[in-house]
């Protein structure tokens, strides 16, 4: 209520007053012109259409006169020429008019594309003959950019050469479209084009231009590509990286010091591009560049040089490489890095990235700690038989196993566990690679492993151990049976476990390396035996000898429990170890005494097993002296060995040498030896068929073949043989007779008559006739 | 009477020239600019030998075949131009029962040895 009267006081604002006549003026304008725009529109497209129409009318009609130029021939008929000549002059008409020509040069520029051949030459010739091109050349002095680029399309196309010096100006023309035209057309139109282009062209070549470049020169017919070396010193960049990739297309490889050089550019692409061309051409010298101008190279160009080493690189970049895979942080690099070791030196680097070491390499600890618990053991034992007061001779081999298993023990402690252990199983395999099966069989190898296993824990007794790993099927079936089955009492048992576990044959191989890791101030030596030690028939001759001043630990032990020396010598009888063997208790300590074989027993043995490797069967009279002349059991057994060898070799030798004189070799028995049963039989059966008396032989052996269907086979094929071979024998004998009816050899005749034979035994003719050619026959056969 | 040759091509000055071409080489030609047209055209007629572009309105080279072999149940000789020689089109082509493939630009003489070779 209040508000009202309030606003009855405001005046209001009138608004201007609006020329309705000048809107409608305006809206009509406005109208018109659009209906303007419309029309025109309509008009235009009109035009165009209709002149589209008209183009296509044109070339339609246009097109069958061109037919007749395109495959005129000047071999056709009179009238053809005469219509040939009528077109001409038709064409010529034709091409005054503006439109006309424009529509032919339409039609020609079109089937240019489409044609090819023959066909396509000469269409550029008749582009030419009807003076189009001068159109063509009219369009290059045009204002338009537009006009002039499709000027020089239409004189790349058709192939006029003649527009090559009016287009080379445009090679640096700021406008971007007319410059690549003109590129083109310079390179096309001419040989000479792509060099005048490089030396002169100052903007940049895209790669897209490039690409087209190249392709220009790829199907330019009979083009001799230019050094492109020479454009390597350019001050283009462009250039210079257009020229990289023409040498390596071109497999110009007379540049590799420009090449090198470039390695050095600020150009990232052009060093890339150097780096290709160093890979491509084997540039060996560039390695020293290459790794100069790694460290400040950015990261495409390291992957590129890492790539080029990889490629060209040797066993010396190896050095370079694990530097770089050191300080390298990037993970592409560091990746690249080792894909380039292994390119160099393969599996060189090994997978490494979750690959699980634990559980492989666990077993060292093992090792070390079960031969701790080894030693901790025997001193264990050692205390609980301290009521003995004499020691024997075995117990001295004790001490010295016990001394190798110290040594063991320190070696795995100085050394990498790891690569030890890696390397004991390699010594042992390869030790298992030199000895014979049956050497193999022999010979004890005790793993590291085993031994520990086979050793009780500090208190905790030998027997416990022996049933808990009894229990956990750790005894091997290696321990001799003998031992287990000998009613012994605990004592000895513990003991002889002692003594067997702790004889460790693999030792001289294992612990070869790593002992020579012991200080010379400890003043040991130790001799490592020839793995033909390793005889676990001669455990004497196996044990590892030392000379060492006698463990302290030992020296503390109270010897007086270890058990009587009866006890012990019953023991080492059961287990074949000699008395003589290597440890023995002197004065309460245990001392090692020296095993070593004598120096010319063990030539004689280096010499046996020479003869093993390489002998054969005519080295058993040496080995059946050798066998007399000596006194050690080891040379007498190992020599027995080969003997038995060799005869088993002699045999068979021999035998094949019988097939070789008497049967000038069997071509079946080689194969025979190498058949199965079935094989066997069927080659019977060929020899049945077309065997002759060199397998007779072989026929013979089989007879006592222990397959009785061998036996039994051969035997038939043998009796058949056999047979045959009679008969052959006797028709020979009988054809020569026949034979020598007519070749009566006057001289026999004479000699014949001179022995008096004939007359002597009173012969008929017959009978002399058969002597005649018996005569021959052996005459023949050299008798 | 020559051989009766069906030219199948949408471009008119191609066509021209190739059918001059076939022409002058002894062959009848009978020229369709697209698919339809040649599709009505085989109703009634069968040709000595099919040249045709691949890219046709309404039917094109390769349905051609299709209709040739499998419809219409005929082995008249087919080549077909192309200017797209990839692999596709060729392998497809001759999938489906193409004798010959010639890629653009043609050499109409080419062309012509290689419909008689087809022929024969």
């Amino acid at each position: 209520m209040s508000s009202s009267p309030r606003i009855s006081n405001i005046s209001l604002i009138t608004a201007p007053e609006l020329n309705i006549d000048f809107l409608w003026e305006l809206s009509f304008a406005f109208l018109a012109l659009a209906a303007l725009y419309f029309i025109s529109i309509f008009l235009i497209r009109n035009k165009i259409d209709g002149n589209s129409i008209q183009s296509k009318q044109k070339k339609i009609e246009l097109s069958p006169i061109l037919s007749e130029f395109l495959f005129y021939e000047d071999t056709c008929s009179k009238e053809e020429k005469q219509n040939y000549l009528n077109l001409k002059i038709q064409i010529r008409e034709l091409i005054k008019d503006d439109f006309d020509r424009k529509v032919l040069t339409e039609i020609l520029l079109d089937l240019r594309k489409d044609l090819s051949g023959q066909s396509q030459q000469v269409l550029m010739n008749l582009y030419k003959d009807l003076g189009i091109h001068n159109d063509a050349f009219e369009k290059l002095t045009s204002r338009r950019w537009q006009i002039i680029s499709k000027g020089i399309l239409e004189l790349t196309a058709m192939e006029v050469m003649e527009a090559y010096m009016l287009i080379v100006k445009f090679i640096n023309h700021k406008q971007s479209t007319i410059r690549k035209q003109a590129e083109i057309a310079v390179v096309t139109l001419k040989e000479e084009g792509i060099s005048y282009f490089l030396d002169n062209t100052k903007y940049k070549i895209s790669e897209w231009q490039q690409l087209k470049l190249l392709d220009v020169l790829r199907h330019k017919p009979n083009f001799k590509p230019p050094h492109f070396s020479l454009w390597l010193t350019s001050n283009n960049t462009h250039v210079v990286l257009f020229a990289l990739r023409l040498i390596k297309y071109y497999r110009q490889s007379n540049a590799e010091q420009s090449i090198i050089t470039l390695l050095k550019h600020k150009k990232k692409d052009i060093q890339c591009e150097a780096i290709d061309c160093i890979k491509e051409f084997y540039f060996v010298n560039a390695l020293p560049t290459l790794k100069l101008v790694y460290p400040k190279a950015p990261l495409q160009v390291k992957i590129s040089i890492l790539d080029a080493i990889g490629e060209i690189g040797s066993q010396l970049d190896i050095e370079f490489l694990e530097a770089v895979r050191k300080k390298e942080k990037s993970f592409i690099i560091k990746s690249k890095v080792l894909g380039t070791l292994n390119k160099i030196s393969p599996e060189s680097i090994l997978p490494f990235k979750n690959i699980d070491t634990h559980e492989y390499f666990m077993e060292t600890d093992n090792i070390e700690d079960h031969s701790e618990k080894q030693s901790n053991a025997f001193v264990a034992a050692i205390n609980e038989k301290q009521s003995a007061t004499e020691f024997n001779a075995d117990l001295e081999n004790l001490e010295k196993e016990t001394s190798k298993t110290h040594i063991l023990k320190e070696t795995i402690d100085e050394s990498p566990c790891e690569d030890h252990l890696i390397d004991t199983m390699l010594e042992v395999s390869e030790a298992e690679d030199i000895s014979s099966q049956s050497e193999l069989q022999k010979i004890d190898v005790v793993d590291p492993l085993e031994i520990s296993t086979r050793v009780p824990v500090e208190g905790e007794s030998a027997e416990t151990v022996v049933e808990k790993e009894k229990a956990s099927g750790l005894i091997t079936a290696k321990q001799p049976g003998a031992v287990e089955e000998e009613p012994i009492n605990l004592s000895q048992q513990n003991d002889l476990e002692y003594i067997r576990e702790l004889k460790v044959d693999f030792l001289p191989l294992v612990v070869a390396e790593a002992i020579k890791i012991i200080p010379e101030a400890e003043e040991s030596s130790i001799e490592v035996n020839p793995l033909f030690d390793l005889d676990d028939s001669h455990p004497e001759e196996s044990s590892i000898e030392i000379e060492s001043e006698p463990l302290k630990e030992l020296n503390e032990i109270d010897i007086s429990s270890f058990p009587f020396e009866e006890e012990l010598e019953i023991d080492s009888d059961l287990i074949g170890i000699k008395s003589n063997t290597s440890v023995s208790f002197e004065n309460n300590t245990i001392s090692f005494s020296p095993n070593f074989l004598e120096e010319d027993e063990l030539e004689k043995m280096v010499l046996l097993e020479q003869i093993s490797d390489m002998g054969d069967h005519r080295e058993l009279p040496f080995l059946r002296d050798l066998i007399k002349e000596s006194t050690s059991g080891l040379l007498m057994e190992r020599t027995k060995e080969l003997i038995d060898k060799f005869s088993a070799n002699q045999i068979s030798f021999s035998l094949e040498k019988n097939a070789h004189s008497n049967l000038n070799i069997s071509v079946f028995s080689e194969i025979f030896k190498l058949s199965d049963t079935e094989t066997q039989l069927l080659l019977l059966e060929e020899i049945n068929v077309i065997g002759d008396e060199k397998e007779i032989p072989l026929l013979k052996s089989l007879v006592a073949d222990q397959n009785k269907q061998i036996a039994l086979k051969a035997k038939q094929v043998l009796e058949h043989l056999e047979y045959n071979l009679n008969e052959k024998k006797t028709k020979v004998l009988l054809e020569a007779s026949v034979d020598s009816l007519f070749k009566v050899d006057f001289e026999l005749d004479i000699e014949c008559k001179a022995n008096g034979k004939i007359h002597d035994d009173g012969a008929t003719l017959f009978d002399q006739l058969c002597y005649k050619s018996n005569s021959l026959y052996n005459k023949l056969n050299g008798k | 009477m020559g051989k009766r040759v069906l030219l199948a091509d949408d471009d008119q000055l191609l066509a021209s020239l190739l059918n001059f071409r076939l022409r002058k080489g002894g062959y009848e030609v009978h020229h369709s600019s697209n698919g339809k047209e040649v599709k009505e055209f085989l109703k009634s007629n069968m040709p000595d030998i099919i040249v045709s572009d691949i890219m046709m309105p309404y039917f094109s080279g390769i349905e051609l075949i299709d209709y040739v072999r499998n419809v219409l149940k005929s082995s008249t000789p087919i080549i077909i131009i192309s200017s797209a020689g990839n692999e596709q089109n060729v392998l497809s082509a001759f999938e489906l029962g193409a004798n010959d493939f010639i890629t653009k630009p043609v050499s109409p003489t080419e062309l012509l040895v290689r419909v008689a070779r087809e022929i024969k």
